[in-house]
């Protein structure tokens, strides 16, 4: 018997269209976030009137309104709140990433942000765990933040 | 407004499961007309028509926009019609809706409504299910590039509430044997014919840790319609008018990261308000609750809501379903469709099935599952990525 993987491309016949990774579509207000990954930087929204950072950012700030704001790089380091290894039933074009780990990061600043967890042995994830951003460029125009133990 | 103002009088229900053939028309159709004889009214008597729509749609199935623009009071030729809208938010569409239909009764246009909720998910493959479900739990900028999903979102829930209050494993794989264990005695449900286990449930493949898959629901075919109306006409026309009784909500977040209460462990705790508001409204509590009808959707969310239901300390909801308290016959009867997990999971509809059960079992009419002398229910439902909470204390009596 063969000991090489079946993509679920060949075994349900998709395309390469229904296999394509599901990329951020920028918003006016959120597009220096995502221009920010590109040069590797983490940046947040931070109001200029109350001092509020909102993530993920909105068109004006979620506490006073105020669209008035500054764009500030985070220290890219956090705590895990919460993960889950998705080892089965995910879309498809993350089908051949399982077992991958999705996770809820407390960030320094405050917010939380939604990621993958890479570069950890999943026996030792904990939540609590320091972490640190990583920037993985899924695309010439598109970086991804995701994060990884704290060195 | 105020207790016992509004009551249901008559619900139709079609089987849940995959049925391809069988289109969200013909369900609305069929579910309106049913809903209209169970009540024993005239058609002409319907003053408003609402509809929840279906949660998925296609580009080549109108039905959401041919319920907006009037199909439904057309095509049963209900002519007293003055009010035709939808009302939907997700899971939560049976309480919006309700209260949607309460405004108009309330505003004397009519007295009497007529809602509807159809869906048809097997017109869809299994990429465009998984797709959808992903978006649809899910941001499609901040969460869904990462292959976010709903049971990770689930899985992620599940931890933080097991670690908050020490409920097992297997606590949390007893509320899909409870579940199953009911919608076996339901002609309507998509999974009836067989019991399961905890070490069936536990045993079944890991989706994300601790999830597995008989702790995940099935997305289904199905739907179901009520006749709302005033409780002045209901005495009139209805030798068991069901009364809304007491209702309350919160809600908390569209993303996951933004939820109010931070603490996921800690969600149990704060629907325990809303409960609390829900049976003052109504002027009865947890004691007098014959029924516990809960829309989770996930088993941990099953337990959070019954630890605010207010018949245990809060976090020992586990120890109910454990020991068999929630099953047919038993001291605390609990969601006695088998709700998504096991009726099946038709998008929008999860609530309104809950909702067309509690209204049969408290009108006596609920077959096999029928507890008996059924007074008073509570019933819970909410959508999103657990964006809300939804209580209603429903009964076949004004208390006092």
């Amino acid at each position: 018997m063969s000991e090489e993987k079946v993509s679920i491309k060949d075994l349900l016949g998709l395309s390469d269209e229904d296999m394509a990774k599901p990329l951020p579509v920028p918003t006016d207000w959120s597009r220096p976030f995502w221009e920010g990954a590109r040069e590797h930087m983490l940046l947040l929204k931070k109001c200029s009137k109350c001092g509020n950072i909102d993530h993920p950012p909105y068109l004006f700030c979620t506490e006073c309104m105020a669209e008035e704001h500054e764009w500030i790089e985070a220290s890219g380091k956090g705590t895990l709140y919460a993960y889950a290894v998705n080892t089965f039933g995910v879309p498809f074009p993350f089908w051949d990433d399982m077992p991958y780990v999705v996770a809820i990061i407390e960030l320094d600043e405050g917010p939380r942000m939604l990621s993958n967890l890479i570069e950890c042995e999943q026996g030792k994830i904990k939540n609590g765990m320091r972490l640190e951003v990583v920037f993985d460029d899924v695309s010439p125009d598109v970086t991804l933040p995701k994060w990884k133990p704290a060195s | 407004m105020g207790r016992g103002e509004f009551a249901i009088i008559g619900t139709g229900e079609v089987p849940c499961g995959n049925y391809p053939e069988r289109s969200e028309f013909e369900i609305a159709y069929r579910v309106a007309r049913m809903s209209i004889e169970d009540a024993g009214i005239d058609k002409s008597e319907i003053g408003a028509v609402l509809a929840a729509g279906h949660i998925m749609s296609n580009p080549s199935c109108d039905f959401n926009t041919e319920m907006y623009f009037g199909r439904l009071p057309e095509a049963i030729g209900a002519k007293g019609c003055k009010v035709v809208a939808s009302t939907i938010s997700g899971g939560a569409s049976s309480y919006s809706i309700m209260k949607t239909a309460e405004g108009i009764l309330h505003s004397g246009e009519t007295d009497t409504v007529l809602v509807v909720h159809a869906q048809r998910f097997s017109q869809f493959t299994p990429n465009e299910q998984a797709k959808f479900f992903a978006i649809a739990g899910s941001d499609v900028e901040w969460e869904v590039p990462y292959g976010m999903t709903y049971n990770a979102l689930a899985a992620m829930v599940t931890q933080a509430y097991m670690n908050e209050t020490g409920t097992t494993l297997e606590q949390v794989a007893s509320v899909c044997v409870s579940d199953r264990k009911w919608a076996c005695l339901q002609p309507n449900a998509m999974f009836n014919n067989k019991e399961i286990t905890v070490e069936k449930v536990l045993g079944s493949r890991m989706i994300a840790y601790p999830l597995t898959s008989l702790m995940c629901n099935v997305l289904a075919d199905g739907g179901s319609a009520f006749i709302v109306t005033t409780a002045e006409k209901a005495r009139k026309v209805s030798d068991k008018p069901v009364y809304i009784l007491g209702e309350a909500s919160d809600y908390s977040h569209r993303v996951i990261t933004k939820a109010k209460e931070r603490d996921f462990g800690k969600w149990g705790a704060g629907f325990t308000s809303v409960f609390e508001q829900a049976y003052a409204e109504a002027g009865v509590g947890p004691e007098d609750m014959d029924i516990f009808q809960i829309y989770g959707s996930y088993p941990c969310i099953s337990l959070m809501v019954m630890d605010a239901m207010g018949i245990c300390e809060p976090g020992r909801s586990g120890e109910l379903f454990e020991r068999g308290d929630t099953w047919p016959g038993a001291k605390y009867p609990t969601t006695t469709n088998g709700e998504a997990l096991s009726f099946g999971h038709t998008g929008t509809g999860c609530g309104f099935a809950l909702l067309v059960e509690t209204v049969r079992q408290l009108q006596g009419k609920a077959g096999q599952a029928q507890v008996p002398g059924a007074r008073f229910a509570v019933k819970d439902c909410g959508g999103g990525a657990f964006m809300d909470i939804h209580a209603t204390v429903l009964g076949n009596e004004i208390p006092g």
